[in-house]
């Protein structure tokens, strides 16, 4: 990663793409009003620059705005709500994806794109993409962050659009397999919701017509309609729930589905038979169930696909390639092509792509993704890392002993892989339906015995179905479902995704929270912790060019302090003896100073020191505190020493600190709180943070951490804060109280209904009024999660 | 009244009609994103 040495912001080829910026004002935007209004502000990004000949704080920012009024979209500066994210490099290794390319011969992809903040940088984004020779079609999402590119491989390629969105200063990223929505859920659903809704029309005509009188013909005519109508409805749409009940006999459990299914057969089975031989059918009340069940099946299959879409977009995909010393000669590969003992070359901000032993160089490397560390690490000759590493300066040569599949990532992730599959736990959601069908079935066999002996076959036979009829599942079986939904949607919308309701349940009973240091409680990245005003004007203008993560580091906190960026002259860096360059006609030199610190140093001797490292989040303590209020207790998991580890915790409030523990010391800390009869949450964010989620009730990943840790988790946080921990398990409970509340409603329904069946008193049309009621109960009671959730934050 | 005789399945094929359209509009995808298309008008 290098940067131009010396540079003059009214230089260059990208000067006279300038010009059309300059327009209105002679140089940077001036904004009115806040605090910063009298500082310039990069047109791009809005970073602060002090000279008001910079219109741009660094030459990524100028790049963008060439593309974006190249395309002829300079309406986005004037339309935008937010600044623009800072480009970055792009690293990912675009051209060694393979493309799907249709029957058409246009090439297709689906992209995440991340750093989307406002409806302008999708619109810009798309538009660019449109815009581009060779683009068939670009549709950016702002509701997932999703792209969809068709393009013509002949006229353009994945790396370069790519390179579009990135030079822009969004991240894209390769998604996963993704589910498709059930269309076909939804057409069952449109058909039965049509012919419900008719077949209730034309049963208030019949009911008319039992009190006010009507011609034989007529009644007739409305069955027969009322039975045409509901014959797709339990042929077609209710095939779900017959090949549930169908699969659940199969495996010997007694499903949700079956009484639905028994209930659909016995309606309709009916139904048929009163069409023909007269007597009253309950075929309204038929529709209604199939309608209200799909309804609810679709919803919370829907908040659940949500909650996969956002884990799997968090999962970054790292596609890697290695340049690959032979023979003197340098070429890039596949990194799975590599193999051991061939020679690797890594250069300042690549990552690692094989396990090796360093041969020739020296530098500093981030091994976060393999042991949660923010701090880098110093390697020379002889010293071992691991693909996934991130070279944070210098320039490394590697020998390579393992690659592809066989390395310490890979090999992790595999692991973690299986224990997911292996800790896949049955659903414990059916536990009522046997006892409600068992129930069911009894009363009605009681039932018909008892008037078989009074008044006969006829009587029997009408009160049996009676009761059958009014013991409808349909409240029992909606009550889990919608509020599952509401449970899910309300955790997901603050910030908290979970996989399945199950999880999200899961959470209810956990009484101890297990927090992860690095990445968790903490940022889990360089920040900058201690540096005054002078000092740090003067270092981010040596590194405002630069890409390095110290550089990034001290922009970030420079635009945070709102410190212009000054102009600096004549900057050069040299590896691993830093930055220097003049600022206001002086001559500084940035380097490193020792662990966790950058000095900046001038001619003169003067001296001042930029301390670096990792930080708490700023709203960890408040999360800490909430979490505690609601009666769990907070642990600091760490592999730190003591002193840091007590540190963060006192910081961030938490009063148990576990120091020192390794990844599987973690997951044995977990276990042993298991086996004294607690329920544990951990939340963490690395590959070494695996076992521990794997071995938790509830695993609770960071979407800001490793991909792999997503993998074990239950559930994903995404931003980068622990608060939503907190909102999620207000979410469970509130979700567990409505689902509960719906079932004892439910019962008390049926049994009510059911005596009243089993006595002889309902009639169709008191099914009709009686079953609307109860469902809107539930239906009711769900809607309540969101309330108390949201109640409860304010 | 014997009107309603030729009404009924009318009304009933009319609907039948609609949901032959919904049926399209599914399979042609119209339903897969619903929340992006409603953002979208405001962007242009």
């Amino acid at each position: 990663m290098s940067h131009p040495t010396t540079r003059k912001s009214a230089e260059g080829p990208l000067a006279r793409l300038r010009r059309p910026v300059a327009e209105g004002s002679s140089a940077a935007v001036r904004f009115e009003g806040g605090p910063a209004s009298r500082s310039l502000r990069c047109l791009h990004c809005g970073t602060a620059v002090e000279d008001p000949e910079d219109t741009y704080c660094c030459r990524g920012c100028e790049i963008a705005a060439a593309i974006i009024r190249g395309a002829g979209l300079g309406r986005y500066y004037e339309e935008r709500e937010e600044f623009a994210p800072r480009p970055q490099p792009a690293l990912d290794a675009w051209h060694t994806i393979p493309v799907h390319v249709g029957e058409d011969g246009v090439a297709d992809v689906r992209l995440m794109v991340d750093g989307l903040r406002c409806a302008s940088c999708v619109w810009v984004t798309e538009n660019v993409l449109q815009r581009t020779p060779g683009v068939v079609e670009a549709a950016v999402s702002y509701a997932t962050g999703r792209a969809t590119l068709r393009w013509d491989p002949a006229r353009v390629d994945l790396p370069s659009l790519a390179g579009r969105i990135a030079a822009l200063g969004y991240r894209p990223r390769l998604l996963g397999e993704e589910s498709r929505p059930d269309r076909d859920l939804l057409l069952r659903l449109g058909v039965a919701a049509f012919a419900a809704s008719n077949i209730m029309l034309i049963y208030v005509a019949l009911y008319a017509g039992w009190f006010g009188g009507m011609d034989a013909r007529f009644v007739t005519l409305f069955q027969w309609a009322s039975l045409v109508l509901a014959t797709p409805i339990a042929l077609w749409c209710a095939v779900p729930f017959f090949s549930g009940a169908i699969q659940g006999l199969r495996h010997g459990v007694l499903h949700m589905d079956l009484p639905i299914a028994l209930a659909v057969a016995v309606l309709y089975g009916h139904g048929v038979f009163t069409t023909f031989w007269g007597g009253h059918a309950y075929l309204d009340s038929l529709g209604m169930l199939v309608a209200l069940l799909l309804a609810g099946r679709m919803l919370e299959g829907r908040s659940r696909r949500r909650a996969a879409e956002a884990a799997v977009s968090l999962a970054a995909t790292v596609p890697a390639t290695a340049r690959r010393i032979r023979n003197g000669e340098v070429r890039v590969v596949a990194a799975d092509e590599l193999r051991p003992g061939e020679i690797i070359d890594v250069g300042t901000g690549e990552e690692c792509a094989a396990d090796g032993t360093v041969v020739d160089g020296a530098g500093t490397v981030r091994m976060a993704i393999i042991t949660g560390e923010a701090r880098p690490v110093a390697i020379g000759p002889g010293d071992r890392v691991v693909a996934g590493a991130v070279l944070q300066d210098g320039a490394v040569t590697l020998r390579v002993e393992a690659a592809g599949q066989e390395t310490v990532l890979q090999r992790m992730a595999e692991q973690l892989r299986s224990a997911a599959d292996r800790g896949a736990r049955p659903s414990r959601s059916d536990r009522i339906a046997p006892w409600f069908t068992a129930g069911t079935l009894l009363v009605a066999g009681v039932t018909f015995a008892v008037w078989l002996i009074f008044s006969g076959v006829g009587v029997a036979l009408t009160t049996c179905v009676a009761v059958l009829v009014v013991a409808c599942p349909c409240a029992l079986a909606l009550s889990r479902p919608l509020a599952a939904a509401a449970g899910l949607g309300a955790a997901a919308r603050r910030g908290l995704l979970f996989r399945s309701a199950d999880a999200l349940l899961d959470l209810v009973d956990a009484d101890v929270v297990a927090l992860d240091k690095t990445g968790t409680v903490t940022r889990g990245e360089l920040t900058v912790l201690r540096a005054d005003d002078a000092t740090l004007r003067v270092a981010a203008g040596l590194e405002r060019f630069s890409a390095h993560p110290i550089a990034a580091a001290i922009t970030a906190e420079a635009a945070r302090r709102n410190i212009p960026l000054p102009r600096a002259e004549g900057v050069r860096e040299r590896v691993g003896e830093g930055v220097s360059g003049f600022v206001d006609g002086r001559e500084w030199t940035l380097r490193s100073g020792g662990p966790g610190r950058v000095v900046l140093v001038d001619a003169r001797g003067s001296r001042a020191e930029v301390h670096l490292g990792d930080s708490v989040r700023s709203d960890s303590r408040r999360a800490v505190r909430a979490i505690r209020a609601l009666g769990l207790d907070v642990v600091l998991l760490t592999g730190d020493h003591e002193e840091v580890a007590s540190a963060i915790a006192e910081e961030a409030g938490i009063q148990q600190v576990i120091p020192r523990v390794d990844p599987e010391g973690k997951a044995e800390w977990i276990r042993s709180r298991q086996e004294a009869g607690h329920r544990v949450l951990f939340a963490g964010d690395g590959v070494n943070d695996g076992p521990g989620l794997a071995q938790a009730d509830v695993g609770v990943a960071m979407g800001t951490g490793a991909a792999s840790s997503l993998l074990v988790a239950d559930g994903v946080v995404s931003q980068g804060s622990i608060l939503p921990i907190e909102v999620g398990i207000r979410a469970a409970r509130a979700c567990r109280r409505a689902i509960r509340l719906n079932q004892a409603r439910s019962i008390g329904y049926n049994v009510l209904a059911v005596s009243a069946a089993a006595v002889g008193w309902v009639n169709p049309l008191v099914a009709a009024v009686l079953m609307p009621l109860s469902s809107l109960m539930v239906i009711w009671g769900a809607s309540r999660v969101e309330a108390v959730v949201r109640g409860g934050s304010e | 009244m014997t009107a309603v005789v030729f009404l009924l399945p009318i009304a009933l094929l009319l609907g039948a009609v609609f949901v032959v359209l919904f049926l399209l509009a599914v399979r042609d995808g119209q339903f897969d994103d619903l929340d992006d298309p409603p953002e979208r008008i405001l962007r242009d």
